[in-house]
């Protein structure tokens, strides 16, 4: 099957689908058999089938315990990141009308590591409060600051081409990071600082099942959101006027993806630290090979997305023997070249 | 009336832009809005396309009021065309034009074959039949108003609210673009810039510092006396001798 037929949808929807879940299931694969110690695909698929459906094929349990409680989540969890950070990214472009728009370069993911530090080192919300909800908290209020500070700068969350909220973005990012280096110094203990400043960095080393059970649900709830708003999505590409006048709820729609948005990075944030470049780079990858229209670019980045981390992490394990790359290593290596490819083109569409 | 508006007014940091207008919208006529800059004629459309909300008033579609209708039902019945709306998304014409199908499509409701007869003809309708598959970066600035157009009556609005639709047209689509408006089976509301193309309307409303100081048949309220108030020019009134239509010519005051 040619690019061209899947870009011009000569494909059916199902067609697409099975290709997808397909795609997903050998990327998720590939997370689980690569590594320091390579394991086959056959030892995988027979764990799995030892697990899930309880067969009972003779397995070395070490093998069978790095897939099963190691990789496999791993590799899971990579995947809802991915494509979570993915669609946020998408979501923030299509209704701030910025190319350059993602969680982390608006100082969502920024905001969201000062929540979860909050929670963690200095016991803000004395237990009650998860770390997860301490993130969302601090995403969106890094959210609604910069969106502030962007509005009383003269670009608004609505104009289209201006800086503003990008440039808004980074001085939100710096506050954020700034607190959070006050937390950690403040009220952290030596070893507790060092495995924080590694989480900051992203790290899937940490990622198990119950991790699984978080990311998972959130991930699908954010990608259901952004599916269902498809077509509110699409009128939003002559601005939020023109969205409102084709009978979208504009104010609603923002408050609701937007928030969806947050919760998204948050979650991802509080599982596995803050990963930039993937909400800016898919989304643009997907566009180029899906076309617009949202119906289709939203589970296409999430999938590019998902495979895309899974990728980066297998890259991150492998890359230098015996050592662990923080992930956002690796996202920023493939992401900040193509965030320039993004700035060029800009400039000449303009 | 299918539309009315009642005292509507809208303010910006406590300086009215529009005030105290009393509107009456006749069904099937062709309406024009004139008056200098800033008179208020962009707030205007906007606040009776429902997507701003007056700050005194009303406005009733079908004797309905707008404010209590869902986005969704409003613009079914309303289609808005604004001024410079640009994207620098990828998109075909094709796919600008479906977004007017939005305000009638659910999840529910999906994509039909119905849908696309509609977007097929409004493309008719325009003159853009053959442009589908163009993408939005490539066309002229006529085109794409052409397209937006298009986007407005796939929406099969009863009322479409123009804001200056000539505006950057050549001669030639300017005339196209209002006579195809005025051949239409619909209410329209059209923001003017251009006195003369004003005089083709059923009726004309004129703007000033954000009130409707007139309205009524064009040759009875665009008198010269008004056009100096108002506009502060000068204007004297000659006839075509190939059809006897009278036109402005317009001079600076001195």
């Amino acid at each position: 099957m040619s690019l061209a037929a899947i870009r011009h949808h000569n494909v059916s929807r199902l067609g697409r689908g099975t290709i997808a879940l397909a795609l997903l299931a050998v990327a998720v694969l590939a997370g689980a058999c690569i590594g320091e110690t390579p394991i086959s695909v056959a030892v995988a698929l027979q764990t799995l089938a030892n697990k899930i459906f309880g067969a009972a094929y003779p397995l070395d349990p070490i093998e069978a315990g790095i897939i099963w409680n190691y990789r496999l989540p791993r590799a899971i969890v990579a995947a809802c990141c991915g494509a979570g950070l993915a669609i946020s990214g998408l979501v923030l472009q299509s209704l701030l009308r910025n190319a350059l728009a993602d969680p982390y370069l608006l100082g969502i993911s920024a905001g969201a590591s000062t929540g979860a530090v909050a929670v963690t080192i200095a016991g803000l919300g004395a237990g009650v409060v998860s770390l997860s909800l301490g993130a969302f908290a601090g995403a969106v209020t890094a959210f609604l600051l910069v969106a502030m500070l962007a509005r009383a700068a003269g670009g608004g969350v609505t104009l289209h081409g201006t800086g503003q909220i990008v440039l808004a973005g980074i001085a939100g990012s710096q506050l954020f990071n700034a607190l959070t280096s006050f937390i950690i110094t403040k009220s952290a203990n030596a070893e507790q600082a060092r495995g924080i400043m590694f989480w900051l960095l992203g790290n899937l080393s940490g990622a198990r099942w119950p991790d699984v059970w978080l990311a998972m649900p959130v991930v699908l709830l954010g990608l259901v959101a952004c599916i269902w708003h498809a077509r509110a999505l699409d009128a939003f590409a002559f601005g939020a006027e023109s969205a409102a006048s084709l009978g979208v709820p504009v104010r609603a729609v923002q408050v609701m993806l937007i928030g969806a948005t947050a919760l998204v990075t948050a979650v991802m944030v509080s599982i596995v630290g803050s990963i930039g470049f993937v909400g800016l780079v898919i989304p643009h990858a997907a566009r180029f090979l899906v076309g617009v229209r949202h119906g289709r670019l939203v589970p296409a980045t999430a999938l590019i997305g998902a495979a895309f981390l899974i990728a980066a992490d297998i890259l991150s394990r492998t890359m230098i023997a015996g050592q662990v790359l923080p992930i956002g290593v690796i996202t920023a290596l493939v992401g900040a070249p193509a965030f320039a490819l993004v700035l060029i083109r800009g400039r000449r569409a303009r | 009336m299918i539309m009315q508006t009642r005292n509507l007014g809208w303010s910006a940091r406590g300086l009215p832009i529009v005030e105290a207008i009393d509107l009456d919208v006749i069904a099937g006529e062709t309406l024009g809005l004139v008056g200098p800059n800033g008179s208020g004629k962009s707030t205007l459309l906007k606040l009776l396309a429902g997507i701003r909300k007056p700050s005194s008033g009303s406005v009733a579609v079908k004797g309905r009021p707008l404010a209590a209708m869902r986005r969704r039902e409003a613009a079914q019945s309303i289609a808005f065309l604004e001024q410079h709306a640009e994207t620098s998304e990828a998109i075909t014409v094709r796919d600008a034009v479906e977004l007017g199908r939005t305000p009638w499509l659910t999840a529910l409701q999906p994509w039909s074959h119905k849908d696309e007869s509609i977007v097929a003809q409004s493309l008719a309708d325009v003159d853009m039949a053959g442009f589908g598959q163009r993408s939005w970066a490539t066309l002229s600035g006529g085109e794409r108003q052409r397209v937006h157009l298009a986007r407005a009556l796939a929406q099969c609005p009863e009322i479409l609210l123009l804001d200056e639709p000539t505006n950057h047209l050549d001669v030639h689509h300017q005339l196209s673009i209002l006579e195809l408006v005025a051949r239409l089976p619909v209410t329209s509301i059209v923001a003017l810039h251009d006195l003369n193309q004003a005089l083709a309307c059923d009726r004309v409303g004129v703007l000033a510092r954000g009130r409707l100081v007139a309205l009524g048949a064009p040759h009875e309220v665009l008198t010269v006396e008004r056009l100096h108030a108002v506009f502060g020019v000068r204007a004297s009134i000659v006839t075509d001798p190939a059809d006897g239509a009278r036109l402005f010519r317009f001079h600076a005051l001195q």
